[in-house]
C-alpha cells in the first residue's frame, strides 16, 4: 500500500558526489566490457570481491542493481515480474526485484544503463538462504555456468577456526579456478596487491567511523548509504581506496570545523534494517524534530565491522576467507549484537529505528535480540515496526511516519524529563 | 490395539516412555533436523528425540520472532517458552535454513536450559572438500555429546548405533515397497504417522514394531478404491492433515519426498572401518533439503521417487516463509513440466488455515489427473 510522496534524500557532501559519479561508471565499465565479448559475473556482495577485482573479471552484484531500481521507484513492478515468473511474495524484495530486471524481456530504459546480462554465476548462501537460491533462476534462464561457495556459519565468535577457513579459502581457489576456465586467469601477485587495498580500505572506513562519531554529525545517513558503495563493491582496487581518502579528509575538515548536518542536534538515531531506498527523503524525516539519523546500520552489511588486521596480503585466500566468516552479518549472530551494542554506545545515540522487511529471512530474526541487548547495556531504547524497504508496494508513508513520530516523541520527553 | 495404533499412541503421547527412559537415569537430547547425526547421541547412551510441531496456537513466541518468521519454528520455540521442553537434556540443531540459525540465537539467548549445540555442517553436498570439513566437524560434536552424556563414544558403540539405525531404515523402506501397490496397502497419512513415530522412538524398540506392522500390513486385504497416484514434496509437514484432505477428494498418496518421510530414511550409512567417517560420507552425500546444495541432486531423487512410485501428479506444498523451497519451487514447476508431470504448488502456514480453500485447489488438481 502506497500512501503519500516519495521524496529524494538530501546529500551534503562532495564526495558522495564523486562516488554516485563513480557508480555509474561502474556500470558503464561492465557494459564496455560486455561489448568487448568479455564473460560478465553475476554475485554478491558479500562473496569477496577482491577475487573479481585481482582477475579483472566485471560483476554486477545482485545486492546493488535492485537497490538503483528501487531509487527510481521501479522495485514494485520488478517485484511483481518476478512473481509472475512463480516467486512467491514473502521471499526477499530485492532477490525478487533482481529477477524482475532479468525476466523483464524488454528492458525498462533506467535499468538499461546498468544491465548487462551473465555468462557466469558464483553464488554463495552467506549470510542467508536467499543468496543461495535465487541466482538458481538466472542460471536457468540465461542456461549460465554456476559456481557454488559454502560458507559455514559463524559459531566460533572472533576466532575463526582453521578448518574452517581452509574449507572456505579452499572454494575460493576453486572459484578462481573457475573464472579462469573463461580467461580470467589468476596472477597471484594481484590477488595479494588486491587484498593489501582491501585492508587499506577498511582501515579508511574505520577511521571515517571515528569521525562520524563526532557531535555534531558530520554526515548523516542519505550520505552515508551512498558512501558504502566503494566497501560493498570495491574492496581490493585503488579507485575504492582513493574515494575513501577524499571523503575522510572531507569529513576530517567538517569535524575539525564543527560542521554538522544539523546545527541544532536534539536527537541522534541509529536505522537498523534496510532503508527505504524508493523513499530515501524518509531518512531525512526526523530533522524537522533536530534529530539526525547518524548511522544506518546497512553500510556495516558488507564487510566494514571487523578488525582489518586480520587481513594479510601474504596468505589471500585465508585472509579473505577469515574477512568473510567473521563478518557480523553472518550467522549465528553473537559478533552483530555485540557490534550493536558498541556501536549504539559509539555513536552517542538516543534511540534506534529498526525495522521489519516481512520478506527478509536475516534482519528481522535478530531484531529482538539488538533490543534487548542494546538497552540492557546502555538504556537505548529501539522501536521496532514492519517496513518493506525495497518493495514499494508494501509501502505505507502514513503509517511510517507515525511510527517514526510517537517514537521521536517520546524520546524527546524522556529528555525533557532527563 | 493395532500396532499402528500402538506406534500412533507413542507418538502423540510420549510421555510415559520418556519417563521410563529418565527412570533408567538416561538423557534425552532433543534434535532439529535429518542432518543430525543421532547415531552419535545413541551411541553416548542418550535419545535422540526429534522435535516436532504442533497444531497450538503460538503465543509467546511472536513477541521473539516476528510474524514472518517460519511458524513451524515459532511453534517450537513457543513450546520451549512454555518449559514443554523442559525434559530436555540438551538441544541439536544443524546448519540448514535462516529460520534454525535464528532458532539457536534465541534458544542460547532466552531459553538457556537445555543447553543447545549446533552442527556446522556443509551445505554443499557430494562435495569432497564439503565431506573433510564435516569429518572435523563431526569430532567437535562427539566430543559435546560425549561431554553432555558423560559417556565416551567408541568406534564399537558407534557402529552398533549405524547398524540399529540402518535396520530402521531398511524396515522402512520396505514398508514403503507396499506403496508401489495400485491401490497401495498404506495410506499417505498412515505413512507419515509411522516414519515420525519411527524417528521419535527408540530404535530398538522401534524397529520390533516396524517388524511386526510389515506383518500386519502385507496381510490387509487391497483397498477397492482407485484414483490418482499422488506425490508430495517440499517443506516440512508434521501433521497428517493435508495428505488426509488429498485422499479425503481422490488421490491416493503413494509418496512423499520430506524430511519426515522418505528423506529421513530412503539411504543407509555406508560400512567403513571409520564409523564417525561413514557418518560423515552419509550426511554429505544423502538426499538433499532444499537448504541444500546441488539442486540437481535433490530433482534426481524427487524423480526417482515419481517413476519408482509411478505417481501422476506431484503436489509441491511450501510451508509459509520457508524460503528455501519457496526459491526452489519456480524452478522444480519447470522442471516437472518439461518432463509433463502435473504439478500443485501450495503456501500454507503451519497450521493449516483455510483448509476449505485448500480442498477446492486440491480436489481441482485431482479432477483435472
Amino acid at each position: 500500500m502506497v500512501t503519500g510522496a516519495t521524496a529524494p534524500g538530501k546529500k551534503s557532501l562532495q564526495t558522495t558526489l564523486e562516488i554516485s559519479r563513480a557508480v555509474k561508471a561502474y556500470y558503464g565499465g561492465v557494459q564496455a566490457a560486455k561489448q568487448e565479448g568479455k564473460p560478465i559475473v553475476w554475485s554478491y556482495g558479500l562473496i569477496p570481491r577482491e577475487i573479481f577485482h585481482a582477475v579483472g573479471a566485471p560483476v554486477i552484484y545482485l545486492e546493488h542493481l535492485p537497490l538503483l531500481m528501487s531509487t527510481k521507484q521501479l522495485s514494485g513492478r520488478y517485484c511483481q515480474i518476478a512473481e509472475e515468473e512463480g516467486f512467491s511474495r514473502d521471499v526477499c524484495a530485492f532477490h525478487r526485484c533482481f529477477i524482475g530486471c532479468a525476466a523483464e524481456e524488454e528492458k525498462h530504459p533506467y535499468l538499461a544503463k546498468f544491465w548487462a546480462p551473465p555468462d557466469l554465476i558464483v553464488a554463495s548462501n552467506l549470510p542467508c538462504m536467499s543468496e543461495s537460491k535465487s541466482f538458481l533462476y538466472a542460471a536457468n534462464h540465461f542456461n549460465c555456468p554456476y559456481f557454488f561457495i559454502d560458507a559455514p556459519i559463524n559459531i566460533w565468535g572472533k576466532e575463526i577456526p582453521d578448518y574452517a577457513v581452509e574449507y572456505y579459502a579452499g572454494q575460493l581457489g576453486e572459484a578462481l579456478d573457475f573464472l579462469g576456465g573463461y580467461g580470467y586467469r589468476l596472477d597471484w601477485a594481484k590477488l595479494k596487491e588486491a587484498v593489501a587495498l582491501s585492508r587499506r580500505l577498511v582501515y579508511l572506513w574505520r577511521e571515517i567511523d571515528e569521525y562520524r562519531k563526532a557531535i555534531p554529525a558530520p554526515m548523516g545517513i542519505v550520505d552515508g548509504l551512498t558512501c558504502a558503495f566503494p566497501l560493498i563493491q570495491l574492496p581490493g582496487t585503488k579507485l575504492g581506496v582513493e574515494l575513501y581518502e577524499r571523503l575522510r579528509d572531507e569529513i576530517k575538515e567538517r569535524v575539525e570545523n564543527k560542521i554538522g548536518v544539523l546545527e541544532e542536534e536534539k536527537l541522534r538515531l541509529l536505522w537498523i534494517g534496510v532503508p527505504p531506498f524508493y523513499n530515501m527523503g524518509l531518512l531525512n524525516y526526523p530533522e524537522q524534530y533536530g534529530a539526525i539519523v547518524v548511522k544506518s546500520f546497512v553500510e556495516y552489511l558488507a564487510g566494514g565491522a571487523f578488525d582489518p588486521a586480520i587481513m594479510d596480503p601474504e596468505k589471500p585466500l585465508e585472509s579473505l576467507a577469515t574477512k568473510a566468516l567473521v563478518d557480523i552479518v553472518n550467522p549465528t549472530y553473537q559478533n552483530m549484537i555485540d557490534f550493536a551494542v558498541q556501536t549504539a554506545k559509539d555513536f552517542s545515540v538516543d534511540g534506534q529505528i529498526a525495522l521489519v522487511k516481512r520478506s527478509c529471512g536475516l534482519i528481522p530474526g535478530v531484531l529482538r535480540l539488538v533490543k534487548d541487548a542494546v538497552y540492557q547495556a546502555d538504556g537505548i531504547p529501539t522501536t521496532i515496526f514492519d517496513l518493506d524497504g525495497m518493495d514499494l508496494r508494501e509501502y505505507d508513508d502514513a503509517a511510517t511516519k507515525a511510527n517514526i513520530d510517537s517514537f521521536i516523541e517520546t524520546l524527546l520527553d524522556s529528555k525533557r524529563r532527563g | 490395539m493395532s500396532t499402528i495404533d500402538t506406534m500412533r499412541d507413542i507418538l502423540h503421547n510420549p510421555e510415559r516412555l520418556v519417563a521410563d527412559w529418565k527412570a533408567q537415569g538416561k538423557k534425552i537430547v532433543g534434535y532439529r533436523c535429518i542432518y543430525v547425526p543421532e547415531e552419535i547421541i545413541w551411541a553416548a547412551g542418550m535419545w535422540p528425540y526429534p522435535i516436532f510441531g504442533t497444531p497450538e496456537a503460538i503465543t509467546q513466541a511472536d513477541s521473539y520472532f516476528q510474524p514472518c518468521t517460519c511458524e513451524f519454528i515459532r511453534n517450537i520455540f513457543d513450546h520451549a517458552l512454555d518449559g514443554k521442553l523442559n525434559f530436555l537434556d540438551g538441544l541439536v540443531l544443524c546448519n540448514t535454513c535462516d529460520a534454525v540459525r535464528h532458532l539457536y540465537d534465541m534458544w542460547i539467548t532466552y531459553i538457556k536450559v537445555p543447553d543447545c549445540h549446533i552442527i556446522n555442517n556443509p551445505q554443499k553436498m557430494y562435495d569432497e572438500s564439503g565431506y573433510k570439513y564435516y569429518c572435523v566437524e563431526l569430532k567437535r560434536f562427539k566430543s559435546e555429546m560425549e561431554n553432555l552424556s558423560g559417556n565416551g563414544i567408541s568406534d564399537e558403540s558407534l557402529q552398533s548405533a549405524i547398524n540399529l539405525h540402518n535396520q530402521t531404515r531398511g524396515l522402512l523402506k520396505e514398508l514403503y515397497s507396499l506403496r508401489k501397490k495400485d491401490p497401495p496397502l498404506i495410506s499417505g497419512g498412515e505413512a507419515l504417522d509411522i516414519v515420525m513415530a519411527s524417528m521419535l522412538m527408540p530404535k530398538d524398540k522401534c524397529n520390533q514394531q516396524l517388524q511386526q506392522l510389515i506383518a500386519e500390513v502385507k496381510t490387509r486385504e487391497s483397498p477397492k478404491t482407485r484414483g490418482p497416484r499422488i506425490l508430495i514434496t517440499g517443506s516440512i509437514i508434521d501433521d497428517p492433515t493435508l495428505i488426509q484432505l488429498v485422499e479425503e477428494v481422490g488421490g491416493v498418496v503413494v509418496a512423499d519426498d520430506l524430511c519426515t518421510t522418505t528423506k529421513y530414511f530412503w539411504q543407509e550409512v555406508g560400512q567403513n572401518k571409520d564409523p564417525l567417517d561413514a557418518l560423515s560420507r552419509y550426511n554429505t552425500e544423502r538426499c538433499l533439503c532444499s537448504c541444500m546444495h546441488p539442486p540437481e541432486r535433490r530433482f534426481d531423487y524427487l524423480w526417482e521417487l515419481i517413476e519408482e512410485f509411478g505417481a501422476n501428479g506431484v503436489i509441491y506444498f511450501n510451508l509459509k516463509y520457508c524460503h528455501p523451497f519457496l526459491y526452489e519451487a519456480a524452478l522444480f514447476r519447470e522442471k516437472l513440466a518439461a518432463k509433463d508431470v502435473p504439478t500443485l504448488m501450495l503456501e500454507v502456514d503451519h497450521s493449516l488455515s483455510g483448509l476449505g480453500q485448500l480442498r477446492t485447489r486440491i480436489q481441482a488438481f485431482i479432477e483435472m489427473l
